[in-house]
């Protein structure tokens, strides 16, 4: 029989339809809005709501780090791009033609339907193994047995990402 | 030792590192990166027949890895010995040039070897970063920044394919609950009869490298940032992370099994087909030789999906056949396209016009490069093209066969007319081309290694199989 509202199961059912509401309502704000900035806030409201989805799903680590990263340092750069670039207010995102949208919602939806059809038909690994309870420490002592190897080369990714924007920053804006 | 090639590039990049933070006018770093391309290649060879698992069985040194380190450092080393004034990459930024060369190639050797998907992700990842840098560090001579543009359209698809890539990543790890190859595989070959979501999960990842390997409809990227990236950038992206990218395929698609996955080997071949249709009918009406030669390596990369999709041990062996093969006759057509550019701007088909007066040994090196290309016999082309198509035949996809031939048929117009140009048109006022002895040695080496493996395949197949068992 179905859980009724007000059990634990309902209220927990209704936060997760809640943070999925908030995600998909700030990423079609994100794709939808005219202006850069407003696009920026739905960005930083799916970001949320992906956290929200973090922690509800039982990884607290992570969620703080979707916030941290994502809504902390990422949108705050974009925010800072926005500003510096001073988008042209006068030549707002044109709408396309009737037709190229129709056919990207066919195409789209055809996708997302494929993609939801596979997944629900699949038998994913039962929930009950459980690899670890999502810590801190878990997922610290991962990095430092199983994933080794992708740890060490996080850092190396990171130099080259640092490299390259200091290298083309430092020539980027030439005028002569 | 097992980790040699791979720590050798490591600790060259922080030499490299250090050199970049001084004045520097490039020198010392093309050296460097020199030296270490060939001690990666040394390395490799000495590594070839070893065998061993590092990190956590992250990590798998075995034939197959190692014959790819081999090539890559071959790859790497032949670019950068044929850039040798550096024209074309921006004064300031040389020494950093050769950093991120090095790191990419480094990521590429450590992607051959990963056999853990969160690691595969990340180096390939550290390659595509260095290479998404090496684009916009073009000289900007004509002040119009078309490089700029090149780079940011190849960052943007990247990360669509590489979005794509996790999403079919998180499928596989859903179903199988590990990230460890090891335990994937087995899984995945028992489920991939029944369950859709594997099959999706398969080809999703795939994605991510039928973008590197410029497969329809991922090819988007190539025409404008062989357009756009410098020469011996454009040589090095055409040619080097394709290793990796046929390395990977193979490992996926071992995971349907011998015998399951008919969808995948159907959309495989409409893949290949559309790649060799788009690629070389686009190619036809090209002006820029590196345009020509991206559209080019659109059809070559539906060609090596034609070994992938038989299934079989003989298939894959053929593709890295082919693959090795399309690694030197590519690098030779472009290290042609490197000299015959005075100043590293962008070279049409007609200026070369009367190579062969102004410096035989390129124009002799174009004519193999593009014959090879082309699929004339002795050349390696023609005996990958043949081995690829009887072994289509033999597994039955007759259709695909005949379409595939036709296409070699459409490719021979335009490889030979660019002969042509070099052999038959007169030079008019165009200097003659100076070519320093390094490059020469390169360049005879390439043409030597065409017509050596198109004569004598059958030792490099051999190894080829071997190497692919390994990891069955």
């Amino acid at each position: 029989m179905n859980p009724t509202l007000l059990s634990p199961e309902g209220l927990s059912g209704l936060v997760f339809l809640g943070l999925v509401a908030v995600t998909i309502c700030g990423a079609v704000i994100a794709t939808a809005a005219k202006r850069l900035i407003r696009c920026l806030t739905g960005l930083v409201a799916c970001f949320m709501g992906v956290a929200g989805l973090y922690y509800y799903l039982g990884s607290p680590f992570v969620a703080m780090m979707q916030l941290l990263i994502y809504v902390g340092a990422i949108a705050i750069v974009i925010a800072f791009g926005i500003m510096l670039a001073e988008p042209d207010e006068a030549k707002l995102v044109k709408k396309k033609s009737g037709l190229s949208g129709v056919l990207s919602l066919i195409a789209g939806s055809a996708v997302a339907w494929g993609l939801a059809v596979a997944a629900l038909r699949a038998d994913w690994m039962s929930p009950a193994v459980k690899l670890n309870d999502g810590s801190v420490r878990d997922v610290g002592m991962s990095l430092l047995t199983t994933y080794s190897m992708v740890f060490e080369l996080v850092s190396v990714v990171l130099l080259v990402a640092i490299l390259g924007s200091l290298a083309l920053a430092r020539t980027g804006r030439d005028k002569e | 030792m097992l980790f040699a090639p791979e720590l050798v590039l490591l600790l060259g990049s922080l030499l490299l590192f250090f050199l970049s933070l001084g004045e520097s006018d490039g020198k010392g770093a093309r050296n460097v990166t020199i030296l270490l391309g060939l001690a990666g290649f040394v390395l490799s060879i000495i590594t070839l027949f070893q065998e061993g698992s590092l990190f956590m069985g992250a990590y798998r040194i075995d034939l197959f890895s190692q014959l790819f380190k081999v090539l890559i450092a071959v790859g790497m080393t032949c670019v950068v010995i044929f850039d040798g004034e550096m024209k074309g990459i921006s004064a300031r930024m040389r020494p950093e040039y050769y950093l991120f060369l090095t790191l990419s190639c480094m990521g590429l050797m450590l992607l051959v070897s990963s056999v853990e998907l969160i690691t595969m992700f990340v180096a390939l990842e550290l390659s595509s970063y260095s290479l998404y840098l090496m684009v916009p560090m073009r000289d900007d001579t004509g002040g119009i920044r078309f490089q700029m543009e090149a780079a940011i359209k190849y960052i943007l698809f990247g990360i669509i394919a590489t979005g794509a890539m996790l999403y079919g990543m998180s499928y596989l790890f859903g179903l199988t609950g590990s990230t460890h190859l090891e335990v994937v595989v087995p899984k995945i070959i028992e489920l991939s009869a029944s369950s859709p979501a594997a099959i999706l999960g398969i080809a999703l990842f795939m994605f991510g490298f039928f973008y590197k390997l410029a497969v329809f409809p991922f090819h988007f990227w190539v025409p404008d940032v062989y357009e756009g990236a410098a020469n011996s950038t454009t040589a090095f992206i055409a040619s080097v992370p394709k290793l990796g990218a046929v390395a990977i395929l193979i490992r996926l698609v071992v995971m349907v099994g011998p015998t399951g996955g008919d969808a995948l080997v159907n959309l495989l071949i409409v893949l290949a087909l559309c790649s060799m249709f788009y690629g070389n009918l686009s190619a036809l009406v090209q002006t820029d030789v590196k345009r020509m030669l991206g559209f080019s390596g659109i059809s070559h990369a539906g060609y090596v999906l034609l070994g992938l999709l038989t299934l079989k041990d003989s298939g894959f062996a053929t593709s890295i056949y082919y693959i090795a093969g399309y690694l030197v006759m590519n690098l030779a057509c472009f290290l042609v396209i490197c000299k015959v550019s005075k100043n590293g701007e962008n070279v049409s088909i007609d200026d070369l016009s009367g190579l062969h007066q102004r410096a035989p040994l390129l124009a002799l090196t174009l004519g193999v490069g593009m014959f090879a290309l082309a699929g004339i016999p002795p050349f390696v082309g023609f005996m990958g093209k043949f081995m690829l198509l009887t072994g289509a035949y033999k597994a039955g996809h007759l259709t695909l066969v005949i379409l595939a031939a036709l296409n070699t048929a459409i490719a021979i117009y335009y490889y030979l007319s660019v002969v042509r140009i070099a052999f038959c048109n007169d030079p008019d006022e165009r200097p003659s081309v100076s070519v320093d002895p390094m490059t020469k040695l390169v360049s005879v080496f390439l043409m030597v290694v065409i017509i050596a493996m198109g004569v004598a395949p059958a030792k490099v197949l051999e190894l080829a199989t071997t190497a692919v068992r390994s990891i069955l």
